[in-house]
């Protein structure tokens, strides 16, 4: 079952393209040569849509009929109020739920569209939120990079913002809770003290809403109860540090990359290892075979992806360019042949 | 009305079609940015920022004079005069 996927890099995007059996694979590209290439979606009505940024000229979303296709850019994007304290750097997330698309975007807040992407109004219950006055940044900026749908029950959104921590709404975005109990604090307010908590990625069970595993700056957690409370779960791991978390839907095993501290952020020893988790994250461990022995690089929080294939596959992308594809949920491991800028995202679309 | 040239940089060209220069008619040099974003609404996001003036390193120049330098845009323009759109190269 051939694989294809978008890889978001420094300098442009690349598209990823594994043959039926994801032997073989090639690497065509770039599109947006010379921009940041952010985020990814293929809608449910087949359009795929990009993200760019530039230090220089911002950001913004462009719409094509197929990732093969001319990309257009959307003129009425997500974009803070002219005149006010905030400006929109980046976007991070594009995600798709019940019809309605919502971003991500740095500096930390979701803007939604419900015309297919055609325009885009902020959701103020969370961009003017009461903790806002608190929300601090994390190394990589005061982002928005997570969000988890309920597939049963679309007016349940979970959000997460670096290094604010993660959010859920039960009414459709309109107001939001913090919700982070379980987990250690890492920049303290006076007075807010629901928020300072730095998540990094989120995966959810795509079966049971209510169970999301989340890598956080202070380590791997678990909730069973929708984010009311969560639990460490790092039995196995090198590191509880990481970024990315990524689950084979099918099967739900979970796809980790501990790094060493947040002084170091390379891989423990220098193995660029994967940890896989097939017992829901009960335990972790380390699957490298075929990888290079010498890894002294980095995984962004969103540059492992499941490409939800049977058997799934597991493609990801590092910050020294390289990309590394499994066909066998984590037991081998084949680098693609290819030298790319760093890596930012890796999206399966097809 | 002058007819002025908006010289865009290359990462912006994907975004008009390929253009690197533009010809537009106009009195001021607001007049002309204001023509330029009327014709192409897509550049505004790339060029100001929610603050409404021009991008920290973004860099307009009309003719030899940077826009920075001026305390208005509403400065005249006139036939064959060029306004460029540069980033600010800072450090190397």
């Amino acid at each position: 079952m051939s694989v294809t996927a978008v890889v978001g890099t420094q300098k442009g995007a690349f598209v990823l393209r594994g043959d039926a059996d994801r032997e073989r694979w090639t690497v065509s590209g770039p599109l947006f040569k010379g921009w940041k290439v952010t985020a990814a979606l293929k809608t449910a009505a087949g359009k795929v849509i990009l993200a760019t940024a530039s230090d220089v000229y911002g950001a913004a979303l462009h719409q094509a009929d197929s990732v093969d296709g001319k990309f257009t850019q959307i003129a009425d994007g997500p974009r803070y109020e002219d005149g006010g304290p905030r400006k929109l750097e980046q976007i991070w997330r594009i995600a798709e739920s019940g019809g309605r698309l919502w971003c991500g975007v740095a500096e930390a807040g979701l803007f939604t569209s419900d015309d297919a992407g055609a325009s885009w109004q902020p959701v103020p219950g969370l961009n003017d939120h009461p903790t806002g006055a608190a929300w601090q940044p994390g190394a990589g900026g005061l982002c928005l990079h997570s969000l988890v749908f309920d597939p049963a029950n679309d007016r349940r959104v979970w959000c997460g913002i670096s290094a604010v921590g993660v959010f859920r709404s039960d009414d459709a975005g309109e107001t939001w809770t913090p919700k982070n109990e379980g987990v250690p604090i890492i920049i303290e307010d006076e007075s807010h003290k629901d928020v300072g908590f730095c998540v990094h990625a989120l995966a959810p069970d795509p079966d049971d809403a209510n169970r999301i595993w989340r890598q956080d700056h202070l380590g791997m957690f678990r909730t069973t109860d929708g984010g009311e409370r969560w639990e460490r779960i790092e039995n196995g791991l090198s590191s509880g540090f990481g970024f990315p978390l990524a689950i084979d839907r099918a099967t739900k095993t979970l796809f980790a990359v501990p790094l060493e501290s947040d002084e170091y952020r390379v891989p423990p020893g220098g193995k660029l290892r994967v940890y896989r988790s097939r017992d829901g994250g009960d335990s972790w461990q380390a699957c490298g075979a075929g990888l290079p022995d010498i890894g002294w690089t980095g995984v962004l929080r969103r540059a492992v992806a499941a490409d939800q294939r049977d058997p799934g596959g597991v493609i990801f992308g590092t910050t020294s360019g390289s990309l590394h594809a499994s066909r066998d949920l984590g037991d081998s491991w084949t680098t693609i042949e290819a030298t790319l800028p760093r890596i930012l995202f890796v999206e399966a679309i097809d | 009305m002058a007819t002025v040239t908006v010289e865009l940089p290359s990462l912006l060209a994907p975004i008009v079609d390929g253009a690197r220069s533009i010809a537009l008619e106009a009195d001021t040099l607001r007049g002309a940015l204001d023509g330029l974003l009327e014709r192409h609404p897509e550049l505004g996001v790339h060029l100001f920022d929610e603050s409404g003036g021009f991008r920290q390193h973004v860099l307009c120049f009309h003719n030899e004079t940077m826009t920075r330098w001026m305390k208005s845009l509403e400065v005249p323009v006139g036939d064959g005069d060029v306004i460029r759109i540069h980033q600010a190269v800072s450090g190397g």
